[in-house]
């Protein structure tokens, strides 16, 4: 198995996600990977929510909280301003409030309120959970390729939709019960009918909202999930251990990618000492990971003489994942 | 809630229906109401408990619901942190 052949052979697989530690190179993955489906001819959208997004470093524009930005044909990068949104969303909810009270300002203890809760760690995650469900219900694109936060946002953010999506149905259940009350007391007093809850409407979007979340990041049919590692030892150890928490919370995990690798003419001819050890190193690890991952390795990035910046270098790497043969080395 | 907009009933039969109602159902009426009364609060605390601290529903969407209870959130935030005594059992 290659990148490639994941692509071809599960084409209703178009949410593409690339996980892992911080800095092990998933954005040069999900670029390259969108570059590749782009020239294949398909419409590609690669986004990110990272407050510190490298979409804008790797292709050398400025497209953060800009919308789509089209990068080359058939190819377009997204990176979401959280904060903005948060902010906006806020305004929404204070616009909200004075039109349908009529009121000058918002009440004071009601607008600390809404500050105090953009406050909260939680608001974050749910305000960026939130975006990647707008951006993939409202654009039409083949492929969407997610440049994912590190894995801790994703995990924390699956472990809280259980939980809240249980939290609603529970208030659901109550908001029903009051509904059934109200319509006691509005046959007894030979009323027709009951106004129409709004708020359990509300409560029906939220919980929608937070299922959609969750399940673009759990749907086995539709999802792809790749893990980025590097030939460390820490590295390797701890991408078990994500692997091992993702797998529990159903995350369709579809390979690992090993980045970094050195070419193994490397070590031939006259080196300095220093170097040797690197790569004696660097190749008990690349064992350790054949050993551990075997075939769910689907690719082997060599590490190149450059960092990895701007369409061309994105070119030369995407020919020599996609193109070239697949992970044997 | 909208009572004084209910068409007037014809005459003596609406007087009579009127009294029936009266004897018959009003204690049950409000009962239902004072029971929805109570709810609102557990509903309100529920998705707003971080008024009071207690944070429950992720703010994100709770502040969704936020417009919707904005009248009633100083009702509830008072009847929430009032003291109570012995005599409130017999309420």
């Amino acid at each position: 198995m290659s990148l490639r052949t994941v692509f071809e052979s599960q084409p209703e697989r178009r949410y593409i996600m690339f996980g892992g530690k911080g800095g092990l190179g998933k954005t040069t993955l999900s670029a390259t990977s969108a570059f590749w489906l782009a020239s294949q001819g398909k419409r590609v959208l690669l986004f990110s929510v990272d407050p510190q997004a490298s979409l804008s470093d790797i292709f050398q524009q400025d497209i953060f909280g800009k919308g789509p930005v089209p990068i080359m044909p058939n190819l377009w990068a997204q990176e979401v301003d959280a904060d903005r949104r948060i902010k906006d969303y806020q305004d929404e909810i204070r616009k909200k409030i004075l039109d349908m009270y009529g009121f000058d300002r918002v009440p004071e203890e009601i607008d600390n309120y809404i500050a105090a809760a953009s406050a909260e760690p939680a608001m974050e995650e749910s305000a960026i959970f939130d975006a990647v469900v707008d951006i993939i219900v409202q654009g039409d694109y083949d492929y969407y390729i997610y440049d994912l936060v590190p894995l801790g946002h994703a995990l924390y953010y699956l472990s809280m939709a259980k939980v809240y999506d249980e939290w609603i149905n529970k208030i659901t259940k109550l908001r029903e019960d009051m509904r059934q009350y109200d319509q006691v007391a509005a046959t007894m007093r030979r009323e027709e009918t009951v106004e129409e809850d709004k708020i359990l409407g509300e409560l029906l979007y939220i919980k929608e909202r937070i299922n959609a979340s969750s399940r673009i990041l759990t749907d086995r049919r539709r999802t792809a999930f790749f893990f980025v590692l590097v030939p460390e030892e820490m590295i390797i150890l701890d991408t078990q251990k994500a692997a091992e928490l993702f797998s529990r919370f159903d995350v369709p995990l579809s390979g690992y990618v090993v980045n970094r690798v050195l070419p193994p003419d490397l070590g031939a001819g006259r080196i300095p000492e220093y170097l040797k050890n690197r790569i004696t190193m660097q190749q008990k690890y690349m064992k350790n990971i054949q050993a551990t991952f075997g075939g769910q390795i689907l690719a082997y990035v060599p590490e190149m003489e450059r960092d990895i910046t701007g369409l061309g270098m994105i070119e030369r790497l995407a020919r020599r994942l996609f193109e070239e043969e697949g992970p044997a080395r | 809630m909208g009572d004084e907009k209910k068409p007037k009933k014809g005459g003596l039969l609406g007087v009579f229906k009127d009294i029936i109602y009266g004897m018959s159902s009003h204690e049950m009426t409000r009962q239902a109401v004072r029971s929805r009364a109570s709810m609102e609060h557990l509903f309100i605390l529920i998705t707003m408990g971080d008024l009071l601290g207690i944070p429950i529903l992720p703010p994100y969407y709770s502040l969704r619901l936020l417009p919707y209870v904005t009248p009633q959130i100083s009702s509830w935030k008072r009847r929430m942190l009032r003291e109570r005594d012995v005599t409130d059992l017999l309420g």
